[in-house]
């Protein structure tokens, strides 16, 4: 029996040693010794990777050079990390476990969490804004949508925090994940384009997709978090039960098929970009199979 | 656990559209599928391409049956007819895009090509059906290359997401599709601007002028007898074998065909596939009002299937069906007056008297009637008509009779030794056209002449007849008639030798009925033509 064709994960095998290396190199220099091995905790703990390696797949669909797409992609990676880093403090989620280990305020302290986050997202804008390959002007709108995605993040985080789980509607359960995770996957996957000077057409559509694909994302998190083992997701799940959740929102059954709606939606978003999208495309049946 | 959820997923759905997700265009129901894993994904394909190929042969019969288009219910129900039936076909070759799909390395092109084979069908079915019903198309027909256009891009378009999805579900691999919308856009509007260039550019929307005749004296008489065989003579009688065996003979060998196809052949001097009167039947779908001839794609269910499964009844054949001037017709627009009783697939025409074969039928009760009766209509003629001819089927009818059979042919034989007799007296040429609807095997089909010439027999076609008769009345021939006029039949230099590039189209005046299709094919099987 042939082996299904699946470009996504060939692609992120491919990828993957190259991209963990350049994370390690791209780590801030910094001391004392206990705060880098905290951003080094933080980075490099095991994790999917999914963020750089859209940014990467988006890259090579608009031919990007290599190092543009590999900045916009550790930069993704480092936002994302302190975002983690922040989410788990004791004044947010209060989680004690991330990607199957303690929590880095745990190991490290809240006060070197904060800085953690603080000096990966600078090292984030310093990499953007110095992407080899890339012109000025890309470097410049590169820089303003992370800029973007990383004030979308916090106001998310804001509306969450500050919200009654039980008197959300689902627009703003929506309006909080678009910002809160889906605005940085958006941003990977345009910044991996912008890098190789996609057109507006292509953006938009990779746009429709990564909006499409972000949500089906955190749908499946959401029915993660309520149904999935916690050793496998490697997450604390005392507080999630708390947090408002699109699965107890809308249900498990109607959870699983948005997820399978959205993904789909998600493709055929990619359609203007022919085979070109392939990587992406695998993506999204990737979302919707994962289980951690 | 989870308790009910206090969204539905329908609702949940609406919501999330309206903040800009699940916002995918026409491809993503198949697409969604797709995905799943699911079937169907031609399912639109088909519908909408049966939908297209019913709204094409419909648009066919409606440019071209005079009429058809006032009574909407029989638009309608010969649209439902007709969708239901290419449903059939459209599934087939959705199966057959289905494999092409699993298979293709360029799904792109193959989604491409597939679309524009739908579209070119659909508009093939549009100007084939029309071309296959009526050379003189009306202008308003024409504006059904819209509707038909938009039809045939919604189905090319569904054929195509149907090809893209099933082969992006069997390989996962999204297929190149950039500019394949604009070349698809184009590509059909090219197809719709060749198909109403080639409709604008028929040059036989209207009739040729009338061809001059030549001033002559003398008329023809033309009595045509179905069911008269070679040797049938013989059994009339001794006067009527000896009368025939001094005629100039033309002979073909007879084929089985029905007896409208077979006379409207002698009549226009073409063959059926020209003059398009083949069968004794139309076609009535079911529920319809109205009867129609089967446009090009669609006669292997208004003519086949529907009848087996009694969706579709028949109806019998009338004038409007035949797309070629008869003789009379040809002598009347020349301005030359005359008369036709009884012929198949006769009607009304200005300048000439015509009795239809429905009219002749209708009053009469069997074979010996009906041709009392035509014999009865031809001798009322007014005078002076230029040429005069009568059918007569009673022989034909009562082939199965042989004590009536005996006194039709005794009441024939007697009708036409007295007419040729008055006719030579009056040195008008006379034809007789002996043939039958029903042949037995190496039987012939004989034109006797009684012109003068000196006896003999010749090998001519069924399409020389019209001419022959054509020219010997003066009136210059087509050159684009199938037959020529057999010059050894007649007497030296009496027939016209002039000739004219065509007669064009027959533009037919609206049909006026004197009965319904039900009592003509009730009277054609109670006379034995439609057992």
């Amino acid at each position: 029996m042939a082996l299904p064709d699946h470009p996504f994960e060939r692609f992120a095998a491919a990828q993957r040693p190259g991209l963990e290396g350049e994370l390690r190199r791209a780590l801030p220099e910094t001391s004392p010794d206990t705060l880098a091995r905290a951003v080094s905790d933080a980075v490099l703990s095991p994790g999917k990777r999914f963020r750089p390696l859209v940014a990467l797949a988006a890259g090579e669909l608009a031919s990007a050079p290599a190092e543009t797409a590999r900045a916009v992609a550790v930069a993704t990676e480092f936002v994302h990390a302190a975002s983690l880093v922040l989410d788990d403090l004791p004044s947010m989620d209060d989680a004690r476990r991330r990607r199957g280990r303690p929590a880095l305020h745990v190991v490290h302290g809240t006060a070197t969490a904060e800085l953690v986050a603080v000096l990966l997202v600078a090292r984030a804008f310093e990499l953007v804004g110095g992407a080899e390959g890339a012109s000025p002007a890309t470097r410049t709108r590169l820089t303003r949508e992370l800029a973007q995605a990383v004030e979308a993040c916090c106001s998310g985080q804001g509306d969450d925090l500050a919200a009654r789980p039980d008197a959300l509607r689902l627009e703003d359960l929506e309006s909080i994940h678009a910002r809160k995770t889906g605005a940085l996957f958006v941003a990977a996957v345009r910044g991996g384009a912008i890098g190789g000077g996609a057109r507006e057409a292509e953006l938009e559509a990779l746009t429709r997709f990564a909006r499409n694909l972000g949500l089906a994302f955190q749908i499946t998190d959401d029915l993660l978090d309520l149904e999935g083992d916690a050793e496998v997701m490697g997450k604390d799940r005392a507080r999630e039960g708390h947090r408002a959740n699109f699965a107890r929102l809308l249900g498990a059954e109607s959870s699983r098929r948005l997820v399978e709606e959205l993904s789909a939606a998600a493709v055929e978003a990619l359609g203007p970009l022919g085979r070109r999208g392939r990587v992406l495309a695998d993506l999204a049946r990737v979302v919707r199979e994962r289980r951690a | 656990m989870i308790g009910a959820p206090p969204v539905a997923l329908d609702e949940a759905r609406r919501r999330l559209r309206e903040l800009g997700y699940l916002d995918g265009r026409v491809d993503r129901f198949l697409f969604r599928r797709a995905f799943e894993g699911r079937g169907g994904l031609f399912l639109p394909a088909v519908v909408l391409s049966a939908f297209a190929a019913a709204l094409a042969s419909t648009a066919a019969v409606e440019s071209s049956e005079a009429g058809f288009g006032a009574s909407l219910a029989a638009v309608a129900v010969l649209f439902v007819h007709l969708f239901l039936a290419d449903l059939v076909p459209a599934a087939l070759a959705a199966l057959v895009a289905s494999k092409l799909a699993d298979r293709a390395r360029a799904p792109g092109a193959l989604a491409a090509a597939a679309a524009l084979a739908a579209a070119g069908a659909v508009v093939a079915l549009w100007v084939g059906g029309v071309w296959s019903l009526v050379r003189n198309l009306p202008a308003r027909a024409l504006l059904w290359g819209v509707p038909i256009a938009a039809a045939a891009f919604v189905a090319a378009t569904a054929v195509r997401g149907g090809v893209l999805a099933r082969a992006y579900a069997h390989s996962r691999v999204l297929p190149s599709r950039r500019r394949s919308r604009f070349a698809l856009a184009s590509a059909a509007l090219l197809v719709l601007a060749g198909a109403l260039t080639l409709l604008g550019l028929r040059g036989e929307a209207v009739p040729a002028p009338p061809p001059k005749p030549s001033p002559r004296s003398g008329a023809v008489v033309v009595i045509a007898v179905d069911g008269f065989s070679d040797g049938t003579e013989a059994e009339a009688g001794r006067d009527l074998a000896d009368l025939f065996a001094a005629a100039a003979t033309g002979w073909w060998p007879a084929h089985p065909a029905s007896p409208p196809e077979i006379w409207t052949d002698l009549a226009t001097g073409e063959p059926p596939e020209s003059h398009g009167v083949r069968a004794l039947e139309r076609v009535r779908p079911r529920f319809s009002p109205a009867a129609v001839r089967a446009p090009l794609g669609t006669s292997w269910y208004l003519r086949r299937v529907g009848p087996a499964l009694g969706l579709v009844r028949g109806a019998p054949v009338s004038a409007s069906d035949r797309r070629r001037l008869a003789f009379w017709e040809v002598a009347a627009s020349a301005g030359l007056p005359a008369q036709a009783v009884g012929w198949w697939a006769s009607g009304a025409w200005p300048g000439a008297e015509v009795v239809s074969n429905e009219e002749l039928l209708a009053g009469a009760r069997d074979g010996l009637g009906a041709d009392r009766r035509a014999r009865d209509l031809f001798r009322r003629a007014v005078g002076g008509e230029r040429i005069r001819t009568v059918y007569l089927p009673g022989l034909d009818i009562l082939r199965g009779q042989p004590e009536a059979r005996r006194a039709a042919l005794a009441e024939t034989a007697s009708f036409l030794i007295e007419e040729i007799r008055a006719a030579r007296t009056r040195g008008d040429a006379v034809v007789v056209l002996a043939a039958s609807s029903h042949p037995a095997a190496a039987s012939l089909g004989r034109m006797l002449v009684f012109d003068g010439a000196e006896r003999k027999t010749v090998r001519i076609r069924e399409e020389d007849v019209a001419p022959s008769i054509l020219a010997r009345a003066g009136i210059p021939v087509s050159r684009d008639l199938a037959g020529r006029p057999v010059d050894a039949l007649f007497a030296p230099g009496a027939l016209d030798a002039e000739t004219v590039p065509t007669y064009g189209a027959r533009v037919a005046p609206r049909e006026t009925r004197r009965s319904t299709d039900r009592e003509y094919l009730e009277k054609l099987r109670s006379l034995g033509y439609l057992n």
